[in-house]
C-alpha cells in the first residue's frame, strides 16, 4: 500500500486556505473581459450592399446592430432562474414577457425575440451568462442581472460587447457608483441606499430599537445594504453589536446567532438571499439567548415563496423591506390581473414591475435612435442606444415616474417594510400590503 | 520519524514548522483573550459545542464513507458527497407524504424508521451502482483513471437529480415529537440534537462492532491490507469491495436524514459542501482509518461552531464565521504539519514505510 | 492421476512473457521443489496456480479439473493453499484474526476447531503471540503465520513461496523441519526456493527454471547430482 502523500496534500490544502481567504474579502476579482464582438460594422461596402443609392445607415461608435427586414429585435436577459433564487429572475422575465404583450410582441413593425441565461446568482454564473450573451451580436440589449454579484462579474464583458444594460433588481449601491460603473449599465431598481436608509429609519422609529446586529453573506447586495442599513441607523443614534458574516452555502448559523447573542441586540437585520436567510430565520428560534423578544428583519433578496417555505412558522411576525407595491401607479392593477391571466398566480417576488419598466425605457430608446432602411432594415447604434435610455426623463413606470440620472439609477424608489402573516407562510405568498412606509 | 526527519531538516521544513508554531501562538493568544474578556457565558459555550459535536456527527458518518472506500482501494470516491445527497433528497417524498397522511405526528418513531430505511436504501443503491459500473471496470486502471471519474460521476448524479427533482430546495416537514429541550447543568439541548448524537454514535459503535467482531468485517480489515493475500485466503475481494461500498452508503443516507432533521432543507446541491468537510475530516483523523474519521468529523464541527469565536474573538476580528472555513483548513494544516499521516495515522503509517 | 498438473502454460504481465510453456506433475503426497535464478519464473507459476495470475494459454488441473480462469477466491475453496512471497500476513490483524481469515471460505466449525490445535501444535510460538497484531511479530514468525494461515485453508496441495527468504540459518532449520513434518501428515507441498541445497534435500523430485521455462526435472537426489545444478545454484565448482 503506498504511504498517502502528505506532502503533496499539505500543499493543496494551503492553496485551498489561501482561495478561502480570497473568496472571503471583499474585493471583487475582476473578470477578463472576452474579446468584443462587435456588431456588423458599417463599412461603405456593407452600406452599399444592404442599402439602396440615396440612404446613409448610420454609424456609431460602438458599432451598429441591423436588424433585417424579417428579422425580430433580439432582447436578451440574464436572471436567475434555477435554485433557491429563482423566484427572483422568474418573476423579473415574466415581467418583461408582459411588457412584450402589451407592445403587440412587436417594435417597430419587428417581432421581439426574447430569450437569455440563467446566471445563478453567483458571480460565476453572471460570468457565464454574460460570455454566451456576448458571443450573439444579434442582441440589442440585455435585461438583467438578477443578483448585483451577476452583474459586478459579468458586467464589464456585455459593456465591452457594446451592449446597453438595464437590470431590473440589481440594487447593490457601487453598481452605479461612477468610479465603479461600467458604461452602458442602467437599473430600474431602487439603489440600496435607499432602501438601507428606510430599514434604519423603520428600525429606530416604527419598531422603537436601539441596538441591532447585520449578517450579510459576502454579496455584493447583501454587504451593500447591510452597511448602508448600518451606517444609517448609527446615524439615527442607534448601535450596531455587531457586523457579522456567513458564506451563502454554510448551514449551521446558530454558532454564529450564539455570538450575535452575547452582544444582547434587539434586531437583527440580515438582507441575504433566499436559502441562507430562510435557515437563519429558522435557526434564530433554536439559539437560546436570542429567544423571542429579538426583532428579525430581511430584504427583498428574501422576498420569496420559498423564503417562506424554507423558514415555515418561524417567519411569522418577522419584517422584510421590499419596493412598495401600494405606490406603484395605476397601470399596475391591469398589470396583475394580466399575469394572473397569463401565468395563473400572482407574482413571486418583488421586481416584475421594476422588468416591466426597464423593457419599455428599452422599447422607448430604440424607437428614438433606430433608423430604418427603405427596405425595413433596422439600423440600431449601440452608443445611441445607451444615449437614449440615459436621456430617459419623467418616463411614466408602473414603479413611478422613473428618470436616469448620470450613473444609471433611473428608478423612482419606493421603498416599504412588510410584515410576514400566517397565510403568506401557508400559502407561501409574498405580502402584497405594506405594513409600515417612511413618512407613516 | 521524527528523528529521521531532524537528520534531514530543510528551509522548507522550518518555514513550515515555524508557520505551524506561529498559527498556535495565535490560537493560544486569541483564545486566552476571548477567555479573558469573558463575554461569553458558560451555556454559550455549552450551545457552541453541542452545535458543533451535531454537525461533527454528520461529517463522521459521512467521512467514514470516504475512508473505508479510501482504505480498501485506495481511491478517494469524490461521488460520496452525491450518495449523501440521494438518500434525503428522495426520502423527502416520503416524509412529506407521511406528514401529510398525519402518520409522522401519530407515529414519529415509526415514520422516522422509515424515512431512516428509504434514505439509506437509496444512498446504499446508488453506492452500489458507482461501484459496478464506474468504479469496478477501472479496478486495474492506473489510480488517476477512478479519480478523474468518481468526479464524472459525482457531476452526473447531481445533475441526474437536478433533473428528475428540480433545482428547488426541498423542505423536510416539522416532526413535532422532536420539537422539545433538555436542560442538563449549562447544557442545552434539543429533542433534534438528541436524535443526531444518539443515531451517530449509536452507527458508529456498530460500524466498529461490524469491523472488529464479525467475519465480514475482518475480511474488509484484510482486503485493504493486502487484496492478493486475501483472495488467497479465500476472501472474495469484489464481494467485500461491494460490501464497504454498501455500509458507506448506508451511513452517508442515515447521515443524510440527520443533516435534514436540523437543517431540514434538501436539494441536488446539498451534497458538495458536507462532502468536502467529511473528506477533510477523513484526512484530519488519518484517511483510511475507521475511528480517525469519526474522531475527524467530531473535531471538525467543533473547530468550526467553536473556533470562529473562541480563536478570533478576542483578537477583535470583524466578523470571524465568514472565516470558519479558513480556519477548518488551516487547522488541517497544522494538523498534518505535526502528525503527516492525521491525527490516528501515526502509528501505521510508520509500519508501512 | 496426479494432483496437480501443468499443461504447456502460458503467462504474463501485461506484455512480459512470463511463463513460456510450463508443464510439470505433483504426485499425492510428494515435495516437489522448483528452484531456479531471481526473475525464472518461479513466483509466476506459483500466481498462476492459485489463480493471481491467469495463464494466456494451457491448462492448470487440479486432480483432473481444470481449474485455471477461475477466480483466486474460488481455487483456495477447491484445496490450493499458498504461502506468498515476502509473507504478506495482515500485520494490522491479531494473529488469532490472521489464522481466522484463513479459515474464511470454510463453514465446517469442527474442522476448523481442529486444524487451528493442529497449527497451534507445530507453531507454539503462535498461539503465545495469538492477541498481538501481525506487524509485531519478528520475520521467522511472521513466516510461521503466513503458513498457518495457508494451512487453515485446509489445502490438498501447499504452495509455499521462499519459506527461508530473510531467516536466521537456525529458523531456517526449524522451518524446513516444519515442511517435512507436514508432508509426513500427508499435505501436499510445491516448495519454491532459493536456497536449492536445502529444498533439495528434503524433496521427493525437482524442476529447474531459467527464464520461464523448465530446462531440467527428475529426482531430487539425482539434480543434486547434476552438474548443471551443482554449478548454478549449488554453488559449488
Amino acid at each position: 500500500m503506498k504511504a498517502f502523500n502528505a506532502k503533496y496534500v499539505l500543499v493543496l490544502l494551503a492553496i485551498v486556505a489561501i482561495a478561502a481567504l480570497m473568496a472571503c474579502a471583499p474585493a471583487a476579482v475582476q473578470p477578463t473581459a472576452a474579446p468584443p464582438t462587435t456588431a456588423a460594422q458599417p463599412t461603405a461596402a456593407t452600406a452599399a450592399t444592404a442599402a439602396p443609392a440615396g440612404f446613409q445607415p448610420p454609424t456609431d461608435a460602438l458599432g451598429v446592430v441591423t436588424i433585417g427586414p424579417n428579422d425580430p429585435v433580439h432582447v436578451g436577459y440574464m436572471f436567475v432562474t434555477s435554485g433557491a433564487d429563482g423566484a427572483l429572475g422568474i418573476d423579473s422575465r415574466r415581467g418583461v414577457e408582459i411588457a412584450i404583450d402589451d407592445k403587440g410582441g412587436k417594435l417597430l413593425d419587428h417581432q421581439v425575440k426574447f430569450d437569455g441565461q440563467d446566471s445563478g446568482c453567483s458571480a460565476e454564473g453572471g460570468q457565464a451568462a454574460a460570455a454566451k450573451l456576448a458571443a450573439d451580436n444579434t442582441f440589442t440589449v440585455v435585461l438583467g442581472s438578477s443578483c448585483s454579484s451577476e452583474i459586478r462579474a459579468g458586467g464589464p464583458t456585455l459593456s465591452k460587447a457594446g451592449f446597453t444594460v438595464i437590470s431590473p433588481s440589481n440594487t447593490a449601491p457601487d453598481l452605479t457608483d461612477p468610479a465603479k460603473r461600467f458604461p452602458g449599465y442602467f437599473r430600474t431598481a431602487h439603489n440600496d441606499k435607499v432602501q438601507g436608509a428606510v430599514a434604519a429609519k423603520f428600525a429606530l422609529e416604527k419598531l422603537g430599537v436601539k441596538t441591532a446586529a447585520t449578517i450579510h453573506d459576502g454579496s455584493p447586495y447583501a454587504e451593500g445594504l447591510a452597511n448602508a442599513f448600518a451606517e444609517n441607523f448609527e446615524k439615527g443614534g442607534g448601535k450596531i453589536t455587531s457586523r457579522e458574516a456567513v458564506s451563502p452555502t454554510d448551514t449551521d448559523f446558530k454558532p454564529v446567532l450564539t455570538k450575535i447573542a452575547a452582544d444582547k441586540p434587539e434586531m437583527i437585520f440580515y438582507p441575504i438571499f433566499v436559502a441562507a436567510g430562510s435557515l437563519i430565520t429558522k435557526q434564530a428560534k433554536e439559539v437560546p439567548g436570542l429567544g423571542d423578544s429579538v426583532k428579525l428583519m430581511a430584504a427583498d433578496g428574501t422576498f420569496s415563496p420559498d423564503f417562506y417555505k424554507g423558514a415555515g412558522d418561524a417567519a411569522v411576525g418577522m419584517f422584510q423591506s421590499s419596493p412598495d407595491f401600494s405606490a406603484f401607479t395605476g397601470g399596475y392593477a391591469k398589470f396583475l390581473e394580466e399575469h394572473q391571466a397569463k401565468f395563473g398566480e400572482k407574482p413571486v417576488s418583488a421586481f416584475h414591475a421594476h422588468a416591466y419598466d426597464a423593457f419599455n425605457i428599452f422599447a422607448a430608446a430604440l424607437e428614438k435612435v433606430a433608423v430604418k432602411g427603405p427596405d425595413g432594415t433596422l439600423y440600431i447604434g449601440q452608443q445611441a442606444l445607451r444615449d437614449a435610455v440615459a436621456a430617459t426623463k419623467d418616463f411614466p413606470g408602473l414603479t413611478g415616474t422613473l428618470t436616469c440620472d448620470p450613473n444609471g439609477d433611473c428608478a423612482d424608489p419606493h421603498i416599504a417594510v412588510y410584515q410576514v402573516g400566517e397565510d403568506n407562510v401557508k400559502n407561501a405568498v409574498v405580502p402584497s400590503q405594506p405594513f409600515w412606509k417612511p413618512g407613516q | 520519524m521524527l528523528k529521521r526527519r531532524r537528520s534531514k531538516l530543510e528551509i522548507t521544513d522550518i518555514f513550515i514548522y515555524a508557520f505551524g508554531i506561529f498559527i498556535i501562538a495565535i490560537i493560544l493568544y486569541g483564545s486566552f483573550e476571548t477567555l479573558r474578556q469573558g463575554k461569553y457565558s458558560a451555556s454559550q459555550w455549552a450551545d457552541l459545542f453541542v452545535f458543533g459535536i451535531t454537525i461533527g456527527g454528520i461529517y463522521a458518518l459521512i467521512a467514514l464513507g470516504y475512508t473505508m472506500v479510501y482504505g480498501i482501494l485506495q481511491m478517494i470516491n469524490f461521488a460520496h458527497s452525491e450518495v449523501f445527497m440521494a438518500g434525503p433528497l428522495t426520502a423527502f417524498f416520503l416524509a412529506d407524504a407521511l406528514a401529510k397522511s398525519g402518520l409522522l405526528a401519530t407515529n414519529p418513531a415509526i415514520s422516522l424508521l422509515l424515512i431512516f430505511a428509504f434514505s439509506m436504501i437509496v444512498s446504499t443503491t446508488v453506492a452500489v451502482l458507482l461501484e459496478r459500473i464506474a468504479y469496478r471496470p477501472l479496478r486495474h486502471a492506473p489510480r488517476l483513471v477512478p479519480l478523474i471519474t468518481a468526479i464524472g460521476a459525482s457531476f452526473f448524479l447531481q445533475y441526474a437529480f437536478r433533473g428528475l427533482f428540480g433545482t428547488q430546495f426541498k423542505v423536510y416537514p416539522e416532526i413535532p415529537a422532536l420539537e422539545g429541550v433538555v436542560t442538563i447543568g449549562v447544557v442545552r439541548l434539543t429533542y433534534t440534537q438528541i436524535l443526531v448524537m444518539i443515531s451517530a454514535a449509536a452507527l458508529m459503535i456498530g460500524l466498529q462492532a461490524f469491523v472488529q467482531r464479525t467475519r465480514t468485517g475482518k475480511a474488509m480489515r484484510a482486503v485493504a491490507e493486502s487484496r492478493e493475500s486475501a483472495a488467497l485466503m479465500g476472501i472474495n475481494v469484489d464481494s467485500i469491495i461491494l460490501t464497504t461500498f454498501v455500509l458507506g452508503g448506508a451511513l452517508a443516507g442515515a447521515a443524510g436524514v440527520l443533516y435534514a432533521l436540523v437543517f431540514t432543507q434538501v436539494s441536488f446541491a446539498m451534497g458538495f459542501i458536507p462532502g468536502i468537510k467529511a473528506f477533510t475530516a477523513a484526512v484530519l483523523g488519518g484517511i483510511g482509518i475507521i475511528p480517525g474519521a469519526m474522531l475527524g468529523g467530531l473535531f471538525l464541527g467543533i473547530v468550526e461552531s467553536v473556533g470562529p469565536t473562541l480563536f478570533l474573538d478576542g483578537l477583535n476580528i470583524a466578523a470571524p464565521y465568514q472565516l470558519k472555513d479558513a480556519i477548518a483548513f488551516t487547522l488541517l494544516v497544522l494538523v498534518l504539519i505535526f502528525r503527516p499521516s492525521g491525527i490516528m495515522g501515526g502509528q501505521t503509517q510508520e509500519k508501512k514505510a | 492421476m496426479p494432483i496437480l498438473e501443468l499443461k504447456d502454460v502460458h503467462s504474463y504481465y501485461g506484455h512480459i512473457h512470463a511463463l513460456k510453456g510450463i508443464s510439470l506433475t505433483v504426485e499425492q503426497g510428494e515435495i516437489v521443489t522448483l528452484i531456479g535464478a531471481n526473475g525464472a519464473g518461479k513466483t509466476s507459476t506459483l500466481r498462476t496456480i492459485s489463480g493471481l495470475l491467469h495463464p494466456r494459454e494451457g491448462q492448470v488441473f487440479l486432480e483432473g479439473e481444470q481449474i485455471n480462469g477461475l477466480p483466486a477466491h474460488i481455487i483456495v475453496s477447491k484445496g490450493i493453499g499458498q504461502s506468498p512471497e515476502g509473507r504478506q500476513i495482515f500485520s494490522r490483524l491479531s494473529v488469532m484474526e490472521n489464522l481466522e481469515m484463513g479459515a474464511y471460505s470454510r463453514k465446517d466449525k469442527e474442522g476448523i476447531k481442529s486444524d487451528l490445535d493442529h497449527v497451534f501444535r507445530l507453531f507454539p510460538r503462535l498461539k503465545e503471540r495469538r492477541s498481538q497484531t501481525g506487524g509485531t511479530l519478528s520475520g521467522g514468525e511472521q513466516q510461521m503465520l503466513a503458513m498457518g494461515r495457508a494451512l487453515m485453508t485446509r489445502p490438498r496441495v501447499l504452495l509455499l513461496d521462499e519459506p527461508s527468504m530473510g531467516l536466521a540459518p537456525v529458523l531456517v532449520e526449524t522451518i524446513f523441519e516444519i515442511i517435512r513434518d507436514l508432508n509426513k501428515e500427508g499435505v501436499t507441498i510445491l516448495l519454491v526456493e532459493q536456497n536449492a541445497a536445502k529444498a533439495l534435500s528434503i524433496a521427493n523430485r525437482g524442476y529447474v527454471m531459467e527464464t520461464g521455462r523448465i530446462v531440467l526435472s527428475d529426482e531430487a537426489s539425482k539434480l543434486q547430482e547434476s552438474e548443471l545444478v551443482r554449478k548454478a545454484y549449488l554453488g559449488e565448482d
